[in-house]
């Protein structure tokens, strides 16, 4: 063998090579979410619901031949580490799209730099109504931002609606005083007057105070005749201690983060009864919850998933971004856009079936008959009327547009 | 009236609180013009140590009442060997080369290390401290409160009277008060200062654990339960004096009740505003502090 076909050898074999690694380059997505304070619970729910997902999905084979490679960052429920976060996931980690944020504020800071990267965002927790629109036509030509949680106006309308229906007539709002509880304050009171209630009392609290004393006495001291709180776990606990400790004897109503394991756990027997939005509740109502719940408990070898709304969420956000990548068989951000917007496949999901969830024009994938609503009894979060979930009514579909 | 007096008691349990911890930063301050700024994580380590031993005790089945006064002692041995730590590698160096801010960035880095730590070991999600008292609710005089609420100021008012009664009747004591006097006339007259601001550190994150382990079972537990009140009780500390014991403990009063009250009569947003109000008057009127006397520092 000469010199000369040595060499040709080794070229060839280093092409060989690189074509193989080419083709076995990991496809990344982004994941964002806080893992520590006191939004973890739902962040790691999340992440969990994300990453069982993915495994699934390698496992079956991946996304255009290649795997998917999650690239998780924690952002602490900061807005300014959203930002970095961000930033790093599309210039250094190049990710094809990325799942994720819990908080709206960390949301709506965030997006940006994807909206100009061309890049999707499927939001799988954060609830603000702004978090879908900030982007949407006619000021911008296309909107890079997705979601599949309940919006605050679909959980405050449920909430107003059931206040009404309960004949509820003087209602107290207590909420935290980030984005999350003031933006959702602000669609709440706007839900409530569009049923010709006033609330009597608007109350406020900041992350991290232990004593809620002042906000129940002034909500008692107005006459209310119901509690509506718009916050998160730890500190609605301590909303919930403070009625108690009261002595007031009332029902509390509020959004979804009344499910939170941090809120049932530190409010105990005081939390029992509070009724919440849920688009999922810990209950194997179909074949394809009762599969999920299974692989959730198998896989973290928890019992009671500590945000079950966000894990399920999560987890189908996942399979709807999978879905339009095998759509566009690219992973170009604009054409998975414009699959997510047109998906032709139908997505067997643990929330709900999703038959074209999206359109250029509508980018939520939750609509206002999804979500039920569940109570807290003994420690879980289970249906306020447990016909919502049974029979026909377990599988509740986006309607057609 | 019965609104009042409800607002007031629970002004007064929140504001005890803030007491404890501010008692912890004027400990340190006495002797050594030092303080530690990871008070709050010290308060932190403290519930968490608490937490593990109240659980385990629980686990081998003893009632959690009982479990809860075993495991104070443990908690406050912890807290006086973390606080020990701290003035090792914290503060100590600084001291011995009169550095003005080298302790203020130690003491913060520690704060940060013990935060992680927490982090890692305990794990980043609140847990629920289990209580040692019934959780449901007395009328005394027709104002409701928790027992553990009377628990927080009873714990706090022993705590303290017990470190007042140790500095005026024991010799140990009487080495504290003298080496906060004058330091270097102490060391002169044979008192081994730098033990005695290593022994008051000790006690100054002892008063956090333990204000740790009376709050963790109305709140929840957690790495990041110390950051705002440690922030809080610093506050407290400038309104009442940083070299008074008493002045801290009517410091914390006078912002727990001025926050519940302008809560209440108020509004429930504008809760810290008055507190920080009174901080920048004392700061403008009486830079020492309510209760503080001011010094002439010479340079």
């Amino acid at each position: 063998m000469n010199s000369k076909s040595v060499w040709g050898a080794i070229g060839f074999g280093l092409a060989l090579t690189l074509g193989a690694h080419a083709q076995q380059q990991p496809i990344k997505i982004g994941l964002s979410g806080p893992f520590t304070g006191g939004s973890a619970a739902m962040g790691v729910s999340m992440r969990d619901g994300v990453k069982l997902a993915v495994q699934e999905i390698n496992k079956a084979g991946g996304l255009l031949g290649r795997q998917i490679l999650l690239v998780e960052r924690d952002d602490e429920a900061k807005n300014e580490l959203g930002v970095q976060i961000a930033q790093e996931l599309i210039n250094k980690e190049s990710v094809v799209a990325t799942v994720g944020f819990i908080n709206t504020g960390v949301a709506l800071a965030s997006q940006r730099f994807y909206q100009e990267a061309e890049i999707p965002v499927m939001n799988n927790v954060a609830t603000g109504s702004l978090v879908t629109q900030q982007f949407k036509a006619p000021d911008h030509k296309a909107n890079y931002i997705f979601r599949n949680s309940a919006n605050d106006a679909i959980q405050s309308a449920m909430i107003a609606e059931t206040v009404k229906r309960a004949g509820y007539t003087k209602p107290a709002i207590i909420a935290d005083s980030t984005n999350y509880g003031q933006l959702g304050r602000a669609d709440l009171e706007k839900a409530l007057a569009e049923r010709g209630i006033k609330p009597v009392a608007t109350e406020k609290f900041n992350i991290g105070d232990t004593d809620m004393t002042a906000q129940a006495l002034r909500a008692k001291d107005a006459g209310a005749d119901v509690v509506l709180t718009y916050a998160i776990g730890p500190e609605l606990a301590q909303t919930v201690n403070a009625v108690v400790k009261i002595g007031w004897k009332v029902p509390v109503m509020g959004s979804w983060t009344l499910s939170m394991a941090s809120f049932i756990d530190a409010a105990g027997a005081n939390g029992e009864g509070v009724m919440m939005p849920q688009t999922f509740i810990q209950q194997p109502s179909t074949p394809k919850r009762k599969a999920f719940i299974e692989a959730y408990q198998a896989t973290y070898k928890v019992d009671r998933i500590p945000s079950p709304v966000s894990a399920a969420q999560g987890y189908d956000s996942m399979y709807l971004l999978a879905a339009a990548i095998n759509q566009a068989k690219s992973t170009e951000g604009r054409k998975i856009r414009e699959a997510l917007e047109n998906l032709q496949t139908k997505i067997e999901g643990v929330v709900t079936t999703y038959d074209k969830p999206y359109s250029a024009t509508d980018h939520e994938a939750i609509t206002a008959n999804i979500p039920v609503l569940g109570t807290v009894k003994g420690g879980r979060v289970v249906p306020a009327n447990a016909a919502d979930l049974e029979g026909d009514n377990a599988l509740r579909v986006k309607p057609k547009s | 009236m019965q609104n009042f007096m409800q607002i007031l008691v629970s002004g007064i349990s929140v504001g005890m609180i803030y007491g404890v911890i501010a008692f912890g930063y004027q400990l340190t301050f006495a002797t050594s013009k030092t303080l530690n700024f990871g008070q709050g994580e010290a308060l932190t380590l403290g519930a968490l140590v608490g937490f593990s031993t109240v659980t385990f005790l629980i686990a081998l089945g003893l009632p959690p009442l009982a479990a809860y006064i075993l495991a104070l002692p443990i908690v406050l041995a912890f807290g006086l060997l973390q606080g020990a730590v701290v003035e090792r590698f914290g503060v100590r160096q600084a001291i011995k080369t009169k550095s003005e801010a080298g302790w203020i960035m130690a003491t913060i880095a520690l704060g940060i290390i013990f935060k992680n730590m927490a982090e890692n070991v305990w794990g980043k999600d609140p847990l629920k401290f289990p209580s040692p008292l019934s959780e449901a609710p007395l009328t005394i005089g027709g104002v409701n409160l928790r027992p553990m609420e009377i628990a927080i100021v009873l714990g706090a008012l022993a705590m303290m009277l017990a470190v007042e009664a140790f500095n005026r009747r024991s010799i140990y004591g009487k080495a504290v008060v003298a080496t906060s006097n004058d330091r270097d006339a102490a060391g002169l007259m044979g008192i081994n200062t730098p033990l005695v601001i290593t022994f008051s550190y000790a006690l100054s994150s002892l008063s956090a654990a333990l204000a740790g382990v009376l709050i963790a079972p109305i709140t929840l537990t957690g790495a990041n339960m110390g950051a705002a009140l440690g922030l809080k009780a610093f506050a407290v500390a400038i309104i009442g004096g940083l070299s008074s014991g008493l002045g801290v403990v009517v410091g914390g009063l006078i912002l727990g009740i001025t926050e519940s009250l302008t809560g209440f009569y108020f509004d429930t947003g504008y809760k810290d505003v008055p507190g920080l109000l009174l901080l920048l008057l004392v700061l403008s009127f009486k830079p020492a502090g309510l209760f503080g006397k001011s010094a002439i520092k010479k340079v």
